[in-house]
């Protein structure tokens, strides 16, 4: 997974406030999702991501794969992230 | 509950009444780099054409530059004047690109040869945006004093043909609002990436000669018609934006809503609202994150 060339992710006290430049579109998230937003930067798969949060916290992957792949699904809608290929 | 923390059905959601408050700088800088033009636009919103006295040296250009990067704001649009013009222009692209910071740059696009066109490509701006006022020479050039419109066309095919993100503005006044429809269809023709338009702004120059420019009402409604059956044509391939409101609906708008972004005129002042006389700091005297 990658961002969409020209988004920009920006953390803040609220979360994260995800910006999509070229078509002007501002969008932002809670705590944990910037967490998630943060991680998808680093580890750029979902898998990756989420076993680094259940490391964190200490809990079953399983748990909290569908919160991460509910929100890789939001931000691909978006077209904030993209597959490789899509790019 | 660890789940609860981690659930993110916060979902993304549209910034659309979040208090700008909440963020911890501008998430959008509008920077007037210079008030010198080559142009003399009888429209022109800044009255640009000669530069102003106390404009920002190098030094504090890039001191500014550099507490955009630092304050991680994302998204800068330089604009002038020309800002072609001014003597650091590239250097300040530069900057900002290798910083990654999204940047969109306004130009009357007289500048652009193809060496131009490549450079802004390897750099890779979000948009280089061209003013383009009229479909054919006659109009354009009885607008845009000095200007060309041939020159300019060309500059967008050599961006287009480089692969940068190409967008045309385009001012509606009573000598070119007939040509909206026929500029539409000739940027999409060539590629461009977006179209942008709104109502003229009664400031500057064009505030000086606002009677013979300001268009009539049944004039503005044909023109918003015309972009309604333009943006329903090109949806998709390519963007048509029009922003529906004047000056004064505007100011009304950001009073409920204030704006996330900051503009900084070529002599550091800065401003929440582009058209109003009133200054919110002074670059020389505060920095940044103070203002």
């Amino acid at each position: 997974m990658e961002f969409a060339k020209h988004v920009k992710v920006r953390q803040e006290k609220f979360g994260a406030v995800v910006f999509e430049t070229l078509r002007e579109k501002v969008f932002v998230t809670n705590e944990t999702g910037a967490e998630i937003l943060s991680l998808l930067e680093e580890k750029e798969e979902p898998k990756e991501v989420t076993a680094e949060l259940a490391k964190k916290y200490c809990v079953d992957s399983k748990l909290i794969e569908s919160d991460v792949n509910g929100l890789i699904s939001i931000l691909e809608e978006k077209g904030i992230i993209k597959n490789k290929e899509q790019q | 509950m660890i789940e609860n923390e981690l659930r993110p059905s916060l979902t993304v959601e549209q910034v659309r009444g979040t208090s700008f408050n909440d963020f911890q700088s501008p998430l959008f800088m509008a920077w007037q780099l210079n008030s010198v033009c080559n142009l003399e636009c009888l429209h022109c919103c800044e009255e640009a054409g000669h530069s102003m006295p106390d404009e920002l040296n190098s030094k504090e250009v890039m001191d500014f530059c550099k507490q955009i990067v630092d304050l991680k704001i994302p998204y800068v649009a330089i604009s002038g004047g020309e800002p072609m013009l001014h003597p650091d222009f590239f250097k300040i692209c530069e900057f900002f690109r290798r910083n990654s910071i999204s940047l969109k740059v306004e130009t009357n696009g007289l500048f652009i040869d193809e060496k131009v066109a490549k450079r802004f490509a390897e750099l890779g701006f979000r948009s280089v945006q061209i003013s383009v006022d009229g479909a054919t020479p006659a109009t354009f050039e009885k607008l845009r004093i000095k200007g060309n419109l041939q020159k300019v066309l060309d500059a967008c095919n050599r961006l287009v043909k480089a692969g940068v993100n190409t967008e045309i503005v385009f001012v509606p006044t009573k000598f070119n609002i007939h040509e909206t429809a026929q500029l539409i269809d000739l940027a999409h023709d060539m590629g461009i990436y977006g179209f942008y338009t709104g109502k003229i702004m009664r400031i500057g120059r064009a505030g000086q000669n606002w009677d013979i420019l300001c268009p009539s009402d049944a004039e503005y409604e044909k023109f918003f018609q015309v972009l309604k059956e333009k943006e329903v044509k090109y949806a998709g391939k390519m963007k048509v934006y029009y922003y529906p409101y004047d000056v004064i609906e505007e100011l009304k708008y950001r009073l409920e809503h204030p704006s996330t972004s900051l503009l900084v005129i070529p002599n550091g002042k800065a401003k929440l609202v582009g058209p109003l006389p009133f200054i919110c700091g002074d670059l020389r005297q505060d920095t940044l994150l103070e203002i």
